[in-house]
């Protein structure tokens, strides 16, 4: 095995890191916000809904609930790809962890801005977008940082249904090639770099939507 | 008449905040709400446009009832612009975005035609210079103003202040009563709830003295401020004045 096939199929491997990363961070943004904001609305039974699933979640490990999603639930005719398992498990997970980052965050926004957003006729549902998403957002944006990095770092449980990102191919490549050392430092230096890339494209929408007075990242 | 409160009252867990106030405000009078701290003064402002619901009495807008239970209170609240002591700017917007985003989601406007009257009115407020600045790099003053410049935007028929200058040094209290004074002089409606004696004299038709949650007495601020035959009425202003 020569070089060049080495670093293609590390490249393979870092594709779907990334891929992996990216689909459970989205399913986490989506619900984490979503729990969040209903969470904000005090709606009697689905309070407490949205409350067990904060608590539940962040109890389970990622690799316990990727085996119950993806090798469990097919007894109950429940069939998921394995990218789809990673969002059930590690991006719901990720969405309680963010979930109780933004009610934080909700926690931090002036109970003035809300009360001159409803004296001026706003209904519930314009203040929730209006004033208090966007400044959630942004208050947010330290452990959102924080819980995007931990995505990367449990991102190597793919492998276990199939995946073939680093982790998968870093393996494979360890028992061709009997170096591991070298094969898991590279991979380590690759997760690094994925990590430093990430931070980049992550402080770009923050000067896209830094405002005076918030510190973001 | 705009407003005709009557025998307003609001209790907190059984303690009576305001206990019957009768008030009315007509179109382009402008009174002042004076009285001790915690004496009901902001609460009377918030039950009219019910941000805290009231515990009995009435409050007819235009001769409309709303505390109905049917009553449409955000079509109310719209037509009260409400200025409050800690300004209250969104702090992720900028000045026009402040004045604005009412435009925009309540008014249906269209971000232009909404840009143009929101530079309309922070001009009106003499900040229009500073229209792209963000709260956090504007002066106590600067923020009052644009907090005004947002009420005034959506043409209400009445604007509250609260404590409008509390929060303000004297220098920057005095730039906003300038224009509170400004609006006083283009004939718009306000109730205005104050310590400031200074901003009193200036724009107040009549101020109501409210003591314990009750009006204790109405008058012109000269009848008030200078001797009056209360007692606890004299006592306070005389403090106040050199507060």
């Amino acid at each position: 095995m020569d070089f060049f096939q080495i670093v293609s199929l590390l490249a393979l491997g870092a594709g779907y890191t990334v891929l992996v990363t990216l689909a459970c961070i989205a399913t986490g943004l989506v619900s984490g916000i979503a729990v969040a904001l209903l969470g904000r609305l005090q709606i009697g039974p689905l309070a407490w809904v949205l409350a067990v699933y904060t608590y539940v979640f962040r109890g389970i490990p990622v690799l316990v609930l990727l085996f119950i999603v993806f090798f469990g639930l097919p007894w109950f005719g429940l069939n998921f790809p394995p990218l789809v398992s990673m969002m059930l498990s590690l991006g719901l997970i990720t969405g309680a962890y963010l979930a109780e980052v933004f009610r934080g965050a909700l926690a931090a926004v002036d109970e003035y801005e809300i009360m001159a957003a409803e004296a001026m006729g706003m209904n519930r549902r314009q203040v929730l977008l209006s004033i208090e998403m966007p400044q959630m957002l942004r208050f947010a944006a330290p452990g959102m940082l924080n819980e995007f990095t931990t995505v990367l770092k449990y991102s190597p449980f793919a492998y276990t249904v199939g995946i073939p990102e680093i982790m998968k191919q870093a393996m494979a490549l360890a028992a061709i090639t009997l170096r591991g050392l070298e094969i898991y430092l590279a991979i380590g230096l690759l997760y690094f770099a994925i990590y430093k890339l990430m931070l980049a494209l992550l402080r770009a929408v923050e000067r896209r939507f830094s405002v005076p007075g918030f510190n973001l990242l | 008449m705009i407003l005709q409160v009557r025998q307003l009252t609001k209790e907190f867990d059984g303690k009576a905040v305001l206990r019957g106030v009768d008030l009315d405000l007509a179109e382009g009078q402008v009174k002042v709400i004076m009285g001790p701290s915690g004496c009901g003064k902001s609460t009377l402002l918030r039950c009219i446009n019910r941000l805290i619901e009231p515990t009995a009495g009435k409050v007819l807008f235009r001769g409309e009832d709303v505390l109905r239970a049917e009553a449409d209170v955000r079509a109310l609240r719209q037509q009260i612009g409400f200025v409050f002591q800690q300004f209250a700017l969104y702090r992720h917007l900028s000045a026009l975005d402040n004045v604005t985003l009412g435009l925009r989601k309540l008014r249906g406007m269209h971000a232009r035609e909404a840009n143009e009257k929101a530079m309309h009115e922070l001009q009106r407020m003499n900040m229009a210079e500073h229209a792209h600045k963000y709260p956090a790099h504007l002066s106590g003053g600067q923020k009052q103003r644009v907090a005004i410049a947002r009420a005034l935007a959506m043409d209400p028929a009445v604007l509250f202040f609260d404590e409008p200058t509390s929060a303000l040094d004297p220098l920057m209290s005095r730039e906003v009563i300038s224009v509170i004074n400004q609006l006083y002089m283009d004939n718009i409606t306000m109730l205005c709830v104050t310590h400031d004696m200074f901003l009193a004299k200036y724009i107040a038709d009549q101020v109501l003295f409210l003591d314990a949650g009750v009006v204790r007495a109405e008058g012109s601020a000269e009848e008030l401020f200078s001797g009056h035959s209360d007692p606890r009425i004299r006592e306070f202003f005389i403090h106040e004045h050199h507060s």
